[in-house]
Parts: C-alpha cells; structure tokens; sequence
C-alpha cells in the first residue's frame, strides 16, 4: 500500500539501480537507492535521482495511486513542456502532445525551484481553486520517473499546510503502463502566467 | 476520403462515447482510439494533404518491439513484400513532437523489401509506416509501442564526446553478390544526431538540434535511395537496407546534416563474380 514500498525505478535505468543496490552500501549519496531528502525544495537539476520519500507526504505506486481514484483526488502534472529546438524546419511538422493522466491539471514546470515569486503564488492560487479550499482534499503531485518536479511540488503543498499530498513518482510512465492517458492542454490560467521562457 | 474519414472518425467517438464508463481511467479501447486516430489524421494532413492513405496487410509491415528495452533506441523494421511496387516510404512516430521521422525513396538499385532504422520515440504511441507506389498510391501500416522519453534522454557523454568521429561511417555486407541477386548492407554512421531536446543536465542548456537530414546511397552511378532524416532518427543512426549489383561499384554514400556538416564515404561493394 502507500508509502511502504519504494517507487520502482525507470525502467531503463533498472540494471544501473541494480548494480548500484549492490555498491549502496559503498555509496552512499547519488545513487537511485539512497538519495537523502533535501531540506527544503531541490534546487539542482530536475532530472536525476530522487529520494523514496516526501516528508508529511505519502508515496503512492500505481496500485495505491488506483486505490486514490475512488476519492477523486486532485492530479496535478508538473512535467515540462517539449521545447521546439531552435531552427526547427519551417516545413516540418511540430505537433508536440503532452500525454499524461485523464482529468490531471497541467502546470508545466511547476516544479522548478526557484521559481518567479508570481508563478509561485499562482501555482497555490491554482491548486486552492482546485481543491475549493479545501486543505484536506487529496491532491496527486506527479511528472515523470527520475523527476524532482513533482517532488518539489508536493514539497510546497506539504509546507503550505496541505494535509493529504501524494506524490507519485512513477508518473506519468507508471499510469500508462496500466492505464490510458489523454492528451492534455496546459492550464489555462497557468499559461497565461507572465511570459518566462517556454523551456 | 476526408468526408469518410471524419465520419469514421465520428462513428469512432460516438462509441467511444457510449462505452466509456464516467470513471474513465478505467475503460479499454475507444475514446483514446479515437483520439489517437484523430492525432494520425491531423498528422497525415500536415504530412500528405488530403491524399488518400488506404490501410494495407500486404504493402507495408511495420515491426518494432512491443516493449522497447531504450526509448533512444527503438529497432524498426519495415517489410514491403510486393517490393517491386514500391517507390518510397514515409515512417512517422505520432506522439513524438517531431513525428515526421523519416521519408525514403528508392532508386533504380534499391531491393526496397526491407528496411530497417533505429529511432527515438518519446510516448507510448503508434507508428505508422506509409509506403507510396510507384503508380503514386499511399497505404499504411501501424504498430503500437511502449517506449518513453526517447527524445529527451541525454547520450551519458560530453557534446564533444558525442561529437567526435562526426560523419565516420561503416558498412557491412551479407550474403553472395550474384547478378540480379540483392545484397544486403549494414550503414553505420556516427554522429549524436542531437534532437535539441536534450538537456545537458550540468550547465542546463539544451545541447543544439543537430542531426542528418539528408543520405544519398548509390552504387556505381545508380542511386539505391535517398532518405530525408528527422531529430527522431537515433545519434549514430544505423541503416540496413539491400541493393542490386548490377555493373561495377562502388557504393557511394553522401550525408548532410543541418548544420552545414558533408560526408562522403566510397566502400567496396561486392560486385557479381560473373
């Protein structure tokens, strides 16, 4: 159930964790299987290793996420947008999708640390609107395997005084193994944000 | 066709409708079938305009791993039985960002039976493969594969690393050159192929899309085929195709990336022993 097992890692990165399950004890930082938490948000780079747990948050794997549905709970994806490389062909198509979990609120790059003082007032301002107030509403913070985003995310709701934050560190990878997923916009609210640079 | 294809389209959403339950997460098939059939539709467009594109069991088959082991480095393998009838092939990966992937056409030495390409895919998607005729027909084949963050994985080296031997090439060849017999061959090409987005997680730039976008292959003065290369096509793409010795070599093979990069390779083809 929630929180008493280990996300399992990326699948692609599974013989790596294996090998280096065997060397934790010799390593003990920067490894998939002992990543301490950080203090406060996580400031280095989003993608990379990160820890099994989220203090004053539960951890769901897919199976407790599913168990999650039944409440409805509040999804919210923080995964970054595709970024169009520079001098893209005019005449090819780019028709990027960002695929992720039915029903699930896009604010991409939410997790990013720092972020403008604005955008973060707006992302508590979103997520207030979303669970109309409620702080005990249970609210789902998930982007990717191997992604602090979404950590960081049910980071600032735990220390907002949000009582039920789940983070789902499998992600949107975990969901599609199991389930559909939808193409979803980005939160219009959230797009309408000051224009920082779409990365 | 566009007509038929909105109506199927409609039909397609319609039962969606009727079958998904209001849980949604739960359901099987339909209204993601028809909201992938609807990405298709809105790519084909872009791709083809409003040519016709017929479904095919025979034409065109399309295989890749179910379950790709790395989502930077996906086989495909695209048969096309009827070969004699084909004069190109288009192969698009529908939720890539770029899904135009790859566009091929054959010359008077290809044996267009098989091909075969590693690519980058970024999402659980379909892959579609579209062979045109040589009487200016479209058909296509689809596949469903799991693979994810292929487009974005970083290489696990430096640019520079990544970058060196740029436009070095191999080819390897199989089976007996016999006149009229096709032989196959293996190109190697190394270069990183960039996609642009891919993020060097120390200085946290995008390392720049840099990637071929255009490969020429002839033998002797006969081309075998051209292919138009996308950010979706894997860094040191990897080509195997056939061609038929007819005359003397050797093989020629151009490259051009989108940076202004040229590569000329020459190998020694086997040529017919009589």
């Amino acid at each position: 159930m929630a929180g008493t097992r280990p996300p399992s890692p990326a699948r692609r990165l599974g013989a790596a964790a294996f090998a280096a399950l065997a060397l934790a004890a010799a390593t003990p930082a920067d490894s998939p299987v002992n990543v301490p938490e950080p203090a406060g948000l996580w400031t280095g780079p989003q993608h990379g290793y990160t820890p099994t747990t989220l203090k004053g948050a539960t951890i769901l794997d897919i199976g407790a996420l599913d168990a999650l549905m039944a409440e409805q709970p509040v999804l919210i994806d923080v995964g970054i947008m595709d970024r169009k490389p520079e001098g893209f062909p005019a005449n090819r198509p780019w028709l990027p999708a960002h695929r992720s979990i039915p029903g699930a609120v896009w604010l991409p790059n939410a997790g990013a640390a720092p972020l403008p003082p604005a955008d973060e007032a707006l992302f508590f301002r979103r997520v207030d609107e979303l669970t109309g107030g409620d702080r005990s509403k249970p609210v789902v913070t998930f982007c990717h395997p191997e992604c602090w985003g979404s950590w960081n995310a049910g980071k600032r709701l735990v220390e907002k005084g949000y009582t039920r934050v789940h983070w789902f560190p499998e992600g949107v990878e975990g969901w599609q193994d199991r389930h559909d997923t939808t193409v979803l916009r980005q939160d219009p609210a959230w797009a309408a944000r000051a224009a920082e640079p779409q990365r | 066709m566009k007509t038929l294809r909105s109506l199927a389209l409609g039909l397609a959403v319609s039962t969606g409708l009727a079958l998904v339950p209001a849980a949604g997460f739960a359901a099987g098939a339909s209204d993601t079938d028809a909201e992938r059939q609807a990405r298709w539709t809105e790519i084909a467009t872009s791709i083809f305009g409003d040519r016709k594109i017929e479904p095919t069991e025979s034409l065109i088959k399309v295989d890749a791993p179910a379950r790709a082991m790395d989502a930077a480095l996906v086989p495909i393998t695209l048969t096309m039985p009827e070969k004699d009838r084909i004069k190109g092939v288009h192969f698009i990966i529908d939720d890539n960002p770029s899904p135009y992937a790859a566009h091929f056409t054959f010359g008077p030495a290809a044996d267009p039976g098989e091909l075969k390409l590693r690519v980058r895919i970024n999402n659980y998607t379909n892959v579609h493969a579209v062979a045109e005729t040589t009487d200016g027909q479209l058909y296509e084949a689809a596949k469903f594969v799991k693979a994810s963050g292929g487009c974005s994985a970083p290489m696990g080296m430096s640019d520079e690393e990544a970058m060196r031997g740029m436009g070095d090439m191999k080819m390897k060849f199989s089976g007996d050159a016999q006149s009229g017999k096709p032989v196959e061959a293996t190109l190697m090409i190394r270069h990183p192929n960039f996609s642009g987005m891919q993020m060097n997680q120390v200085t946290r730039d995008y390392t720049p899309a840099r990637y071929i976008n255009k490969l020429t292959v002839s033998y002797g003065d006969a081309n075998v085929f051209t292919m138009d290369g996308d950010i979706s096509i894997s860094s040191n793409p990897v080509i195997n195709f056939a061609f038929v010795p007819k005359g003397s070599g050797p093989i020629k093979v151009a490259a051009t990336d989108n940076q202004g990069g040229q590569w000329q390779h020459s190998f020694t083809a086997p040529s017919p022993s009589n």
